[in-house]
Formats: structure tokens, C-alpha cells, sequence
């Protein structure tokens, strides 16, 4: 059994970090356009939509992992990439973990302001980049809720990760999946530590987040 | 003073599931300097109107032409407030105008202090009253300096004395501009205190446009009439210079409608005198005392005459109104002047 050293943690946690940004990045990327857009429009199946988004919002992770596992297995649609058991794998099944979660939170807080928002916006002659600038100030506390929620599934998942990145040490290794293994060893020490960091990380990340939103209400 | 908002044969379609709605206007042109106010019932079209002249709804047929430059705004009846100071909502409005930063904060501090909230400057905009919140957006309106400026309710949800103050505020910051003004509102007394001109809407048409003492005096029908506060309705037959209300009770009235025509005599509460037991210049005959009531500024009468209703005014605490009691017997007398013949369609 390798023993857990401070520089294998780092890696570990470096590596967690890593996809984990990635993965919230992309999500809050497209997610937030996506949410304002379901938020503000009227269009026939806008229910259904919705519905999809809120079941995707508790989506469970391994059934995720399966689908992404299906696209990028070797004789799947997407297996000519070879990106199975790669840190990408990983982050695009943390991508569709979170994205329901973006979107629906995102289309919450647009769905909240007032029906005429935009119109008394637009008559105030605000162009259009300072409407969409405007409105994400509007929302923001839905906003980082959002980014909250997206970061506390992409870091805690553990079934998709292992699914889609293997947990190959060096490679595809990150605090859930290291967790899962070291406690499998019955190595509980180390499986506690790194419980230990990934539960500071995601206390940490939060906090700051709770500031920032909470620093914004007024 | 130059029309800058032009409207020409506009139709407006709003369709829902559950409704279907034309807004149908011919003419109407807004004027630089001027007030006109949009007067209907609830679901005549006053809020599509302003919309459609804001460019918030999309137009059917017909054009609205500008011709000035200046902003088209449109202060909503349940305006929003963006998070943050009241002095950032103004800004908010200024953004587009790209002022440099002192000029934009002195047309801030400007129109602040015209609608009476510049202490109020650097609270949160989301903790307003109503009162407050309704002061704010049109200070935000203000600050754009439009050419043409569109009120929709402005004193809704307002108590008495609250109404007043605005309207006396909004009042004095529309003289000191040359915008065209649209105003919405379903208060006469606002809109005759506010209006150069009143235009009348009902059911999506266009009754009538004109200056405010004409409209009040000579609606065109007895829908029009309704809505200027020419509360009282006759049926009746003109005869030889005078309308004949259930055979024979007769007023005198001015008008250009052949012998024999149908007609609606319409008499705004004020112009119906009461005198107990005396003769008047004008008399109409006799009627009697139903009910009374005060709201301690003006006592409402309103008898039965010709088997009809009518309702009148007095000023309360003096005269007639401390001594008339329900079942009175009054003489009415109505000045030839003062009433209104409108066409009756009989079928």
C-alpha cells in the first residue's frame, strides 16, 4: 500500500482542484445563459424544459457516469476521442452533474424579478450590454447560490469520477475516489485526512462564496 | 408647440389563451410641453396605448412616428427598483447618456431633489414605501430628460394626502421640462388637474381627443360622458330646443341635432342647482331627496327626477346641505349652457 505523503495529498488535492474549477467553469458558462434565457422567455414546452432541468437537478451521479461512460467507451459515439478514464472524462461528467443545478437556480432568480423587468429596463434607454450587466447584479445572490450548489456536487461526487476517470493513481486520482479506496484498504487514517482536506476545501470555498453573497445584500 | 409622437391608424393584437384584445387608434399626436391624459375603465387599452407609444409591444398597422430626438421613457404603474442606493437607480437611467461623471451626478442630485427624495439618496431603493418607490421613478425618469415622457397610473395605490403632494411635485417638474407628457390614470381629478388635453378610450377605440374643458364639457357619447365624470345620464327627445324626458319634463339645450332625435342629456353633477320650494332662472321641475352623503368637502344629493336619478353637489356644512333631509322635495334648474345633447341609438 503507498503510504499517504504530503506531496501525494497535494497532488491529490491539486488534481481535485483542478477538475473541479474546470468542471464549474464550464458549467456556470453555460448554465447561467441558459437559465436566464429559460427564466425570461415564454415558449411552448417551456414547462417540460423546466421539468428535465429539476429531475437533472437530482440526477443521480453513477447514472450520469454511465451515460458519459456509454459516450465515450471505446465502441461508443464519442470513443474515437479515447478521452475514457482521462481528468476530461471526469470534468465532463461533472459538467452534467452541475449544469441542471446552474441552470435551474439561475432560472429561479430570473423567474423571481418582476414580470416587466426588462420592458422597464429597456424604456430606461439601458443599452444592451449594461441590461445584461444590470440584471446579473439583480441576481446575484441566485447567482452564487448557483455556483454553491454546482461546487458542492462537482467536489463531493464521487460515482461518475470513478465511473468515467477510473481513479488511475497520477492520473485520474481525486479526494472523493482516493477516499473510497483508502477506506476499501481499510487504510482509515489516511481515508480521514483526506476527508479531512476535502471537507476544509469545500468549508473554505463556501465561506468565501457566503461572503461575497452575503456582502452583497443591501 | 410641435407634435413630436405622431400615431397614425395603429392596431395593436394581443392575443392569450384566455383573451383576445384590438387596440384601434386613428390619430392622436402627442405634443411638445403639453399633458395629455389617457382616460378609460380597466381594460380599455390605456396600459397597451402607452406600451405601443413606448415601442414595449409590437405594432400591428399603422405608424407612430418621432420627431424629436430626445428619449421615449415610460414610468411603469408598478415600477421596479434596482439593488442598491436610490442614487444608483437614478444613475441606472444615465447609463446610455454616457455623461461624464460630475455632470451625471448633478442631474442625479437635480432630479432627486425635484421629487423631494435627496435625503433619501444613499438608501437602499428596495426598502421604499410605495410612496417613496413611486417618487423615485420618476425622478428616474426626469434624469433622462425624454421628449416624450408616458405615466401609467402614477397616483395608484397612493392615500389621499400622498396623492396630492406627488401630484402637486409632478406637477411643477412637468413645467420646468417641454417633454410630451402621456399621462394614464383612471383619477379625473389628477388628470383635469394634470392635462392640457384628455383623450378618451374605450374597449380598445379612441371615443374622442381634446382640450380638457371641451371633453369635460361635450363628451361625444354617453360612454365618454361616463368616463369624464358627466355622471348624469338622461334618456330623452329633442323638441323644439329642448330635450323631452318621460313626456314632460323639459330642459333647454344649445345643440345642432334635428327635432325628434334620440338623445342622452348629460349633466355633470355640478351644473344640477337645488333651490327648496323656490323658482329658478331654469327651472326643470320638481324632484325628491333619495340620499346624502358627505365626505365632509362635498355632500352628494342625489334625488329622483322624471323617474330618473341624478346626482349633485354641495359644499358641505353651509346652506342647503346642513338642512336637506332624504325625502325633500327640491326644484331643479339646469343652465341651457350647461347641458350636454349626445346621439342615443335607439336600437
Amino acid at each position: 500500500m503507498t503510504e499517504l505523503t504530503p506531496a501525494l495529498l497535494l497532488a491529490i488535492t491539486g488534481r481535485t482542484l483542478l477538475v473541479s474549477f474546470c468542471a464549474l467553469v464550464a458549467a456556470v458558462g453555460i448554465g447561467v445563459p441558459v437559465g436566464i434565457w429559460l427564466g425570461a422567455r415564454t415558449f411552448r414546452g417551456r414547462s417540460g424544459v423546466i421539468a428535465i432541468v429539476n429531475s437533472g437537478m437530482g440526477a443521480p451521479p453513477v447514472v450520469v457516469g454511465l451515460g458519459v461512460a456509454l459516450l465515450l467507451w471505446r465502441t461508443g459515439p464519442l470513443g474515437t476521442l479515447e478521452m475514457m478514464y482521462t481528468p476530461q472524462a471526469m470534468v465532463l461528467g461533472q459538467i452534467l452533474i452541475a449544469l441542471p443545478l446552474v441552470v435551474g437556480i439561475t432560472l429561479a432568480a430570473v423567474a423571481a424579478l418582476d414580470e416587466s423587468w426588462d420592458l422597464q429596463v429597456r424604456t430606461l434607454g439601458v443599452p444592451g450590454l449594461s441590461r445584461i450587466w444590470l440584471l446579473l447584479r439583480e441576481i446575484r445572490q441566485g447567482l452564487l447560490a448557483a455556483v454553491i450548489a454546482a461546487l458542492g456536487g462537482i467536489l463531493s461526487e464521487v460515482g461518475a469520477v470513478m465511473m468515467v476517470g477510473g481513479n488511475i493513481a497520477g492520473e485520474t486520482r481525486v479526494l472523493t475516489t482516493a477516499i473510497m479506496m483508502r477506506t476499501r484498504m481499510g487504510d482509515f487514517e489516511a481515508a480521514i485526512g483526506l476527508a479531512a482536506v476535502l471537507l476544509g476545501l469545500m468549508f473554505v470555498l463556501a465561506a468565501v462564496l457566503t461572503v461575497v453573497q452575503q456582502g452583497g445584500r443591501r | 408647440m410641435s407634435a413630436v409622437l405622431r400615431v397614425r391608424d395603429l392596431r395593436v393584437h394581443l392575443e392569450s389563451r384566455r383573451s383576445r384584445f384590438e387596440l384601434a387608434v386613428d390619430s392622436l399626436d402627442l405634443v411638445s410641453g403639453e399633458v395629455l391624459a389617457v382616460l378609460g375603465a380597466n381594460g380599455a387599452g390605456k396600459t397597451t396605448l402607452l406600451r405601443a407609444l413606448a415601442g414595449l409591444v409590437p405594432v400591428d398597422a399603422g405608424r407612430i412616428e418621432r420627431t424629436a430626438a430626445g428619449p421615449v421613457t415610460l414610468v411603469f404603474q408598478r415600477p421596479i427598483a434596482f439593488s442598491g442606493t436610490v442614487a444608483h437607480n437614478v444613475r441606472v437611467a444615465l447609463i446610455g447618456a454616457r455623461l461624464p461623471r460630475g455632470e451625471r451626478d448633478a442631474r442625479v442630485a437635480e432630479a432627486l431633489g425635484r421629487f423631494g427624495i435627496a435625503t433619501l439618496a444613499e438608501r437602499s431603493a428596495t426598502r421604499l414605501s410605495g410612496g417613496e418607490l413611486r417618487r423615485l421613478a420618476l425622478a428616474r425618469a426626469f434624469a433622462l430628460r425624454p421628449s416624450v415622457l408616458l405615466l401609467d397610473e402614477p397616483f395608484d395605490d397612493l392615500d389621499a394626502a400622498a396623492q396630492r403632494s406627488l401630484g402637486l411635485d409632478l406637477r411643477r417638474a412637468i413645467e420646468q421640462t417641454d417633454a410630451a407628457v402621456g399621462v394614464v390614470t383612471h383619477d379625473l381629478r389628477q388628470a383635469v388637474s394634470l392635462a392640457d388635453r384628455i383623450a378618451v378610450l374605450a374597449a380598445g377605440r379612441l371615443l374622442q381627443v381634446g382640450r380638457t374643458a371641451d371633453v369635460l364639457a361635450a363628451p361625444v357619447d354617453a360612454v365618454a360622458a361616463r368616463t369624464v365624470g358627466m355622471r348624469n345620464l338622461v334618456p330623452g327627445t329633442l323638441r323644439g330646443g329642448a330635450v323631452v324626458v318621460d313626456g314632460d319634463h323639459r330642459v333647454h339645450v344649445h345643440t345642432g341635432l334635428p327635432d325628434g332625435s334620440a338623445v342622452w342629456l348629460g349633466l355633470r353633477p355640478e351644473h344640477v342647482k337645488l333651490d327648496v320650494g323656490r323658482g329658478t332662472t331654469a327651472p326643470i321641475g320638481k324632484g325628491v331627496v333619495r340620499r346624502i352623503a358627505s365626505d365632509g368637502v362635498l355632500t352628494q344629493v342625489t334625488l329622483e327626477w322624471a323617474g330618473h336619478e341624478l346626482e349633485t353637489h354641495l359644499l358641505s356644512g353651509r346652506g342647503l346641505a346642513r338642512t336637506l333631509r332624504a325625502g325633500d322635495g327640491v326644484v331643479l334648474s339646469v343652465a341651457a349652457d350647461d347641458a350636454h345633447v349626445m346621439p342615443r341609438d335607439e336600437g
